[in-house]
């Protein structure tokens, strides 16, 4: 019983507290035991997912840390082969891309499919073994870095054995889901399900195809840097943001409690990511050595990207409309908001940065880590928080424990990529100024930039406390320490005439 | 939306469309370059790198050099690359036919590389003129593109067997000058040089750089790859390619020890010797002469 009065949303349990409870009739009840029934089915492989994806993060997060500092203190332990900063960066790139990101992705991705397929989950031990084949992946490609074995492609220096044993796994992973959606009920298909769908299918293409481009079948010359680009901008876009924009389709009208403003909309906005965000990601290459018809063709999709953005913003914002005052209470709501703001942010710098008149200054400076911190950070990271805060609860049947640390976890990664991102923004764009003017030494470029990368570690100290109190609350959780209420935990408690706007 | 069938081509179409633009036709466009010669076949460019060289590239990549060093020099309308002397010419896709993995980069918390064994020093005005006062190392033979073999053990400072072909009495750091271009371009180093114009980076500014950065750019934030040499006790006479530091340097060894650098260090700084995109090329303007084979490197901004 205590997992089936976990399992309502939390909103609608927050607009029926003050008409006194209306009573839930018979087909309700059914389909709160239906729902808790496919929760614990996905039980044990979405914490699986969700366990080493934090796992993942929280050393990702001390690479990161050690590398931010290295790069304005670059005498630390130089006698190190494997605390060198490029072996130490891209680990920290590759956990978090394959290790934190993906893994969260999965995790929440199955659970939503679960639960829109109404289907409950067979066979969990293929994706248990799936969860375990990644994560041996992970480990392999992240000590195959740090060993020296980089293959030097971004994004993709993992040793090309870590590769296979990723694709292996993620195959295990995919066909489960796939075969979910076959044996779906229901005749239509959420919004949330055209991204997911989207992403299990793109990814594995993806990731198969610049793997036969770069090794077995190498491109020549300047090729590998298009692949590599391409692979990258379609990683980020195709699979992580199709992911991050699916669960938020779901998180936002579920925890309000109201369905999407428009269909329509939703539809426009899928298709036209679809079809531009894949364009875009050659504006990273620009004015190198490559067809400048390529070049301005991907500033042209990335320019057009504000179609989707502006549609799937649009959409949230009057799904949302009078009901932006439930943010003071939901965790999940809050830092699926705060995700789904930041993809425009993402997508406007992105647009910014890649016109060739501002290029010339931002092009080769901290502005793409910038970038790729808005996107993979306050975008995706933040929108799979505020997934876990909705999902985990109804797997251990429990409610989350400290509405404080949540709080906390919450301001602490607000600020630090907040804090990160403007650093690096503002930095990058001095040290491109600086750059430019070719009548100052090149050393004063990068002394320009150097007190926004301290900056930069602090906010890094800021995130390095927000993960770790996280990972903290959601131990207590798998141990089933949370609490036994049967109302979720609030970040504030309720007033009632903020619930009905 | 209703139908898997719409869904599951439209997922698939927006895929390809995207292979096909961005991959596709741009390799049939610029995937399948030969390098470019003279009517009569000679004067290849560009060529493959030589063993060493090819092993340095691994160490490049294995150690994320890429990560805040690129190797490519945007034209003139963009940043300030030529101006910097980073280069006498954008790349373009043919300098890069035998590179794998090719190393772009896309950040610069250091100079761009692309010219970095053809370059003059420029930047370092407190700079202990290492090449002057740096003993010869050896070892890493350099690209195989050159024409002129480097002088094989040179250990000894004085010792200059200046290349066969270059009459004039070159100073003795010039016996290490890469010259990995073809031999039109190569007279002109040796002239420059000797006008007093500082000769291009060697190896022994190369090692002493990548081992202790800031006793050569004070202002460097580039980390320093100790790990790459190797500490030893002097065994009878010093090595012939040990590092060279002045008596009051801070990264001098004890006396009685040496610092060499390992077989990967010489392979690195071969890579980096290697990396010259200083010949013209028919399909990109050189700045200042228009493409002729000889294209006077030095006098180019």
């Amino acid at each position: 019983m205590e997992t089936v009065t976990t399992t309502g949303s939390a909103a609608s349990r927050l607009t029926q507290q003050p008409q006194g409870g209306t009573e839930q009739v018979t087909p309700g009840e059914i389909e709160n035991v239906e729902r808790a029934l496919i929760d614990a089915s996905t039980r044990v492989p979405v914490l699986m997912f969700y366990t080493s994806a934090i796992f993942w993060l929280l050393v990702g997060t001390l690479l990161a840390a050690f590398a931010s500092f290295k790069l304005h203190s670059p005498d630390m332990f130089s006698g190190i082969s494997v605390l060198t900063f490029g072996r130490v960066r891209a680990a920290h790139m590759g956990m978090m891309v394959y290790g934190w990101a993906s893994m969260a992705g999965m995790g929440t991705a199955i659970w939503l499919m679960a639960r829109l397929c109404r289907t409950t989950l067979r066979h969990p031990l293929v994706l248990v073994t799936g969860a375990a084949f990644w994560n041996l992946g992970v480990l392999l490609g992240v000590g195959g870095i740090l060993a020296g074995q980089s293959t030097g492609y971004e994004w993709f220096e993992f040793p090309t054995y870590a590769g296979a044993v990723l694709f292996v796994a993620y195959l295990l992973v995919m066909s489960w889901a796939v075969l979910m959606f076959r044996f779906r009920r229901g005749d239509t298909i959420y919004i949330t399900q055209w991204y997911l769908l989207a992403a299990f299918l793109w990814f594995p293409w993806l990731f198969a195809a610049t793997h036969v481009m770069l090794f077995v079948v190498p491109v020549q010359g300047v090729m590998q840097a298009v692949v590599n680009w391409w692979f990258a901008n379609n990683l980020m876009f195709l699979w992580l943001g199709a992911i991050g924009l699916g669960t938020a389709y779901y998180m936002i009208p579920k925890v309000i409690g109201r369905p999407v403003y428009s269909y329509n909309l939703a539809a426009i906005g899928f298709w036209t990511y679809a079809l531009f965000a894949s364009w875009t990601g050659m504006q990273r290459l620009i004015d190198g050595p490559f067809p400048a018809w390529m070049i301005t063709a991907s500033i042209a999709a990335a320019i057009l990207s504000i179609i989707p953005v502006a549609t799937v913003g649009l959409n949230h914002h009057m799904t949302m409309r009078g009901y932006f005052p439930l943010m003071r209470y939901s965790p999940t709501l809050r830092f699926t908001v705060f995700g789904a703001i930041s993809y425009s942010a993402f997508s406007i710098v992105g647009i910014i940065i890649s016109l060739r008149s501002m290029a010339q200054i931002v092009h080769f400076t901290q502005m793409s880590v910038a970038y790729s911190h808005l996107g993979l950070y306050a975008f995706f990271t933040m929108v799979m928080f505020g997934s876990m805060y909705y999902i985990v609860p109804r797997l251990v049947g429990r409610e989350w424990r400290y509405a404080t640390l949540i709080k906390l976890h919450f301001w602490s990664s607000a600020y630090g990529v907040g804090l990160m991102v403007l650093m690096l923004l503002v930095g990058g764009f001095v040290q491109g100024l600086s750059m430019n003017d070719a009548s100052l030494s090149f050393t004063e470029s990068t002394q320009s930039v150097l007190p926004y990368l301290r900056g930069r570690s602090v906010s890094g100290i800021l995130l390095t406390v927000s993960h770790f109190i996280f990972a903290y609350h959601f131990v207590l959780m798998l141990f089933g320490l949370g609490r036994t209420a049967s109302v979720p935990t609030f970040l504030n408690p309720i007033e009632p005439e903020d619930v009905h706007p | 939306m209703k139908g898997l069938l719409p869904l599951f081509l439209g997922i698939f179409g927006t895929f390809a469309f995207s292979w096909t633009g961005l991959i596709f036709i741009p390799n049939l466009q610029i995937g399948h370059l030969d390098p470019q010669t003279e009517e009569d076949g000679t004067d290849a460019y560009p060529s493959p790198r030589s063993g060493m060289a090819e092993r340095g590239r691994q160490i490049y990549a294995a150690n994320g050099c890429n990560y805040c060093h690129t190797q490519q020099v945007r034209a003139d309308y963009a940043g300030s690359d030529l101006d910097r002397k980073w280069g006498i010419r954008r790349s373009a896709p043919r300098d890069y036919i035998f590179d794998r993995p090719v190393l772009l980069g896309k950040m610069r918390m250091g100079p761009d590389l692309a010219n970095v064994g053809h370059r003059v020093p420029v930047t370092d005005q407190n700079a202990p003129a290492p090449s002057a006062t740096t003993s010869t190392t050896t070892g890493a033979p350099v690209a195989g593109a050159s024409p002129a073999p480097a002088p094989a053990a040179s250990a000894s400072p004085t010792v200059s067997p200046a290349p066969a072909a270059q009459t004039a009495s070159a100073p003795p750091a010039s016996a290490q000058n890469p010259t990995p271009s073809p031999s039109p371009s190569a007279p002109n180093e040796v002239v420059t040089a000797i006008n007093g114009v500082p000769i291009p980076y060697t190896e022994a500014w190369h090692h002493r750089h990548l081992y202790s950065p800031r006793s050569i750019t004070e202002d460097s934030d580039m980390p320093a790859f100790r790990f790459l040499y190797e500490k030893r006790q002097i065994a009878g006479q010093v090595a012939a390619d040990a590092l060279n530091f002045d008596e009051s340097s801070t990264d001098a060894p004890p006396s009685g020890w040496e610092i060499v650098p390992t077989y990967e260090a010489k392979c690195l700084v071969a890579y980096l010797m290697s990396l010259d995109q200083s010949h013209s090329l028919k399909e990109v303007k050189t700045a200042a002469a228009p493409a002729s084979p000889p294209a006077p490197g030095k006098q180019v901004k």
